[in-house]
């Protein structure tokens, strides 16, 4: 019984002492085994188990969708054919866009390239924190890729991956209280900082006293911020409120473009830099 | 041998929580299917053992989230060892205790996440109707879950 007491003792200090190692150190050697011998008692789950649960919950669907598709297949080829002359035309403009912003040393484009991956997994603990997508490093995944979301036509900004494993990735939600988006109002001269909460509203803060900002006003990524491709919709402003007497700048409430909490399949974008900033990129890891 | 069953009623329980939180979550709340695994695990298995289950549930908690690393962890382990303190003093085999005992766990559990979370990382993961709705989800469950993991054990020896 004393041998046993003994045994349950040391066992909880020990446990003790590595968990308060991984929540101290969460960067270091010991945290990161600790994820990679996790994650492989997740491998079976979330890459063998989403396939198969996906396709056998789809089987009728699926048998629908065939006779669908003939009939969109032939609507299809008829609009690819007008716009193979709409992508001419717009080649040529990008073409002269990208020459007119290098002569003026502006911001250039970055390509929005990427894949689609199925949301497999929602931790009813951290709903509006993270999730699981069913694509990792062999798809090309890379960490602090950009995560959009696309729901009823409209694409806001879902997150950026966190954490990339063989066949799956983590994507870190722009509503955790951890993410923070730098943001522009499209033709306003100002930034702010859109933070996450944990529930499924923003708050963008560091918005200059005077600024017109107005309930409504939709919020896209900014030029500035180095994370996400400029220009994605992250949400519009919900509620704004007045300055208070000891600061120096005000806030709003914003709601995200696009329902994070819905959300069933998203876009990864793989960034790929122009060669000039990826030879910088090179650089700087070395 | 033993050793090899352990692990595999882990993979196990972490693929049920999987499968139930991506099918079965009715507006973004389901049963914490790694928590009632842990308590249940708690009360059955001898005590380093059950230190160790609750230590690698926790751990498979923090690993699903993208905020405290080793919180879970930490919690888990915390309330083994509490569990092994009371088993001395009350009975948890019978089901209604384990039924209150999941009623009480889990809320104390959401508070200690929470309280770790905003004392390190400055986080507000607490959902109110989380807090509302999974401890009775969890106390329904518990019963089931111990069950099954006394059966488990009493037939291959397994926790």
């Amino acid at each position: 019984m004393n041998r046993e007491k003994d045994m349950a003792n040391y066992a909880a200090v020990f446990f003790v002492f590595i968990s308060v190692l991984l929540l101290l150190l969460p960067s270091s050697q010991i945290a990161h085994t600790a994820r990679v011998l996790v994650s492989y008692s997740l491998v079976p789950s979330l890459h063998y188990g989403e396939k198969y649960d996906y396709y056998v919950r789809n089987i009728p669907e699926n048998f629908l969708n065939l006779l669908k598709t003939d009939q969109e297949n032939r609507a299809l080829k008829d609009r690819i054919r007008e716009l193979e002359i709409s992508i001419k035309t717009a080649e040529s403009d990008r073409e002269e866009n990208r020459r007119l912003a290098a002569e003026m040393g502006l911001s250039r484009e970055l390509p929005l390239k990427g894949v689609w991956a199925r949301v497999v997994n929602k931790n009813p603990q951290e709903w509006y924190g993270a999730f699981f997508v069913n694509k990792g490093s062999r798809e090309g995944i890379t960490p602090g890729s950009t995560v959009i979301g696309v729901e009823n036509g409209r694409v806001g900004l879902a997150g950026r991956i966190f954490e990339v494993y063989q066949d799956f990735s983590k994507v870190l939600l722009i509503t955790n209280s951890v993410s923070s988006v730098i943001c522009s109002l499209p033709g306003a001269s100002f930034e702010g900082l859109a933070e996450g909460r944990g529930t499924w509203l923003l708050k963008i803060n560091y918005i200059p006293e005077g600024s017109e900002i107005s309930e409504g006003m939709e919020l896209r990524t900014s030029p500035g911020g180095l994370l996400f491709p400029q220009g994605l919709s992250v949400g519009r402003v919900k509620t704004v409120y007045p300055r208070e007497s000891f600061m120096n700048f005000i806030t709003a409430d914003v709601a995200p473009a696009i329902n994070i909490g819905a959300l069933k399949e998203v876009y990864i974008v793989k960034r790929e830099l122009p060669p000039d900033l990826s030879a910088l990129s090179e650089t700087l890891k070395k | 041998m033993i050793i090899m069953g352990d692990i595999l009623l882990y993979a196990l329980t972490g693929i049920v929580y999987w499968w139930w939180t991506a099918n079965l979550s009715v507006f973004g709340v389901a049963p914490n299917l790694i928590f009632i695994a842990a308590l249940s695990a708690a009360i059955i298995a001898r005590p380093a053992k059950a230190l160790a289950y609750c230590f690698f549930f926790g751990l498979y908690l923090d690993f699903l989230g993208a905020s405290l690393f080793g919180a879970y962890a930490l919690i888990y382990t915390l309330m083994a060892y509490g569990i092994y303190m009371m088993k001395r003093h009350l009975d948890l085999v019978g089901s209604f205790s384990q039924v209150v005992a999941a009623l009480i766990l889990t809320p104390v559990i959401m508070f200690f996440y929470q309280g770790l979370s905003l004392t390190l990382g400055r986080i507000n993961p607490l959902q109110l109707k989380g807090l509302l709705i999974e401890p009775f989800l969890n106390a329904l469950l518990a019963p089931l879950m111990f069950h099954f993991f006394a059966q488990l054990k009493k037939r291959s020896g397994i926790l």
